[in-house]
This record gives structure tokens, C-alpha cells and sequence, in this order.
């Protein structure tokens, strides 16, 4: 026991790796789990307050006008979209799906990108139903 | 904390995240191909039991899902004892609030 916990691989020094793209898919895997994971309790008090009334469910739908309330939605849809193409990823992998170093590559500047662009395009329509409200 | 490890947690994880793909496919389709719900359609499908059962079973299945991810990711970049106890506490925590939330706001609903 004591000496598979002193030989076990320790994690590293984060800053002194460097990155190629299937390791910024997978960390922001990482990053937009946790993300989630502190988001989730927001979602709980979103459930509960849209069954409150129908002035709070409203409420609610209209807090993305707001700015700052478009950029939260932005970042969490980031972590939703980031978090689902590159768990779908790792999925196919565990399938031996696209494992093979260039398919691994693209599949991992694909979820990068898109998860940017989902992103982009929530914020540009939530800020956009703030100009028009 | 031993709270499902090794095989039984990746199992359990994937298994999870299934179902949260499946009622997201389901919620993303609902939201592309009908109308906006209003308030009504909300609580009737809330108030609804498959509706009720839906909601928790989502909200289960990623606690479930998030519970073994945070606990990967606690074990690998905290190294302290206490710190990794209090970490994974504190997960805990929050994620039996979030389903006491949740299924308090379905109840209220039904009753």
C-alpha cells in the first residue's frame, strides 16, 4: 500500500507542460466540469424560482437582458457546449472511435472551436435581446 | 472518503452522463421545435408526474456525474489530507443541497 502511494504519478507543475491541442481540449474538459459544478446550484434556485409565480418565472427570462447576466450565460454555455463535445469525445475514444493521433487532433481543435463559437453566439443573442427589449 | 471509486465510479459516471444526454437531447428538441412554454405549460409539466420524475432524474444523474469528476479532480491536484477531506465535503454538501432544492420545488408543485 505505501509503496504504491510513493511510486503512484504525482501531478505536475501545471505551467511547465506544454499544451498541444487534445491537452487544452481535456483540461478545459476539467476546467468547464468544475465550472458546472459551481454553477449547478444556480440552476437549482432557477427551477425553484420559475415555479414560485408566474412574475418570478418571468423575471427570470428577463434577466438575460442584462450585460453582465449575458456574459455569466456566455461562460456557462462555454461549459455546457465545451463539456459535452469533449465528454462525446472521450466517449468515442473509450469506443476506440478516432484514437489515431491526426483524427484525435482535429476532433480536439473541433470541440475548441465550437464550444467558442456556441459561446460567441449566446452572448451576441442575449446581449442583442437586451438592445431590442 | 470512499464514496464509489476505481471501476464502479467510471462505470457510474458514464452511465450518468448518458441519461443527462438523452433528457438534454429530449429538452434541446422541445426548445427547438415548439413554441417558447409559458408559465402554464411550465407548471403543468412540472406538476406533471413524468415531468417531476424527469426534473429529479436530470438533476440526479449529473450530481452523480459531478460527484465522481470533482473527486478525480480533487485526487489529482490536492495532495493535502485535510484539504482534499474538506474539498470533497464541501462537494458533497452542495450537491445534497442542490437535490434537496430541487426535489422540494418539485414537491411544492404536486402537493
Amino acid at each position: 500500500m505505501t509503496r504504491s502511494r510513493e511510486t503512484a504519478p504525482r501531478f505536475l507543475n501545471l505551467f511547465a507542460i506544454r499544451f498541444p491541442v487534445g491537452a487544452i481540449a481535456s483540461i478545459g474538459h476539467r476546467i468547464s466540469g468544475v465550472l458546472l459544478l459551481v454553477a449547478l446550484p444556480l440552476a437549482a434556485q432557477a427551477l425553484e424560482r420559475s415555479l414560485r409565480s408566474e412574475a418570478e418565472f418571468r423575471a427570470l427570462l428577463a434577466l438575460r437582458a442584462s450585460p453582465w447576466v449575458s456574459i455569466a450565460i456566455a461562460v456557462i454555455a462555454w461549459a455546457i457546449a465545451h463539456h459535452l463535445l469533449a465528454g462525446i469525445r472521450h466517449l468515442l475514444m473509450d469506443l476506440g472511435v478516432g484514437h489515431r493521433l491526426a483524427t484525435a487532433r482535429a476532433s480536439a481543435w473541433f470541440v475548441n472551436v465550437a464550444a467558442s463559437v456556441v459561446a460567441l453566439a449566446i452572448l451576441v443573442a442575449c446581449l442583442w435581446s437586451g438592445v431590442a427589449s | 472518503m470512499r464514496l464509489f471509486s476505481g471501476q464502479r465510479a467510471w462505470v457510474l459516471q458514464r452511465l450518468s452522463v448518458l441519461l443527462v444526454l438523452v433528457l438534454l437531447a429530449l429538452g434541446g428538441l422541445r426548445l427547438l421545435f415548439w413554441p417558447a412554454p409559458s408559465y402554464e405549460d411550465w407548471r403543468a409539466f412540472t406538476s406533471s408526474a413524468h415531468g417531476a420524475v424527469l426534473i429529479a432524474l436530470f438533476f440526479g444523474a449529473i450530481a452523480l456525474h459531478a460527484w465522481v469528476g470533482a473527486r478525480d479532480v480533487v485526487l489529482d491536484y490536492l495532495h493535502q489530507r485535510a484539504l482534499r477531506f474538506a474539498v470533497l465535503l464541501l462537494v458533497a454538501t452542495v450537491l445534497v443541497a442542490v437535490m434537496t432544492r430541487v426535489l422540494f420545488a418539485l414537491g411544492g408543485q404536486i402537493a
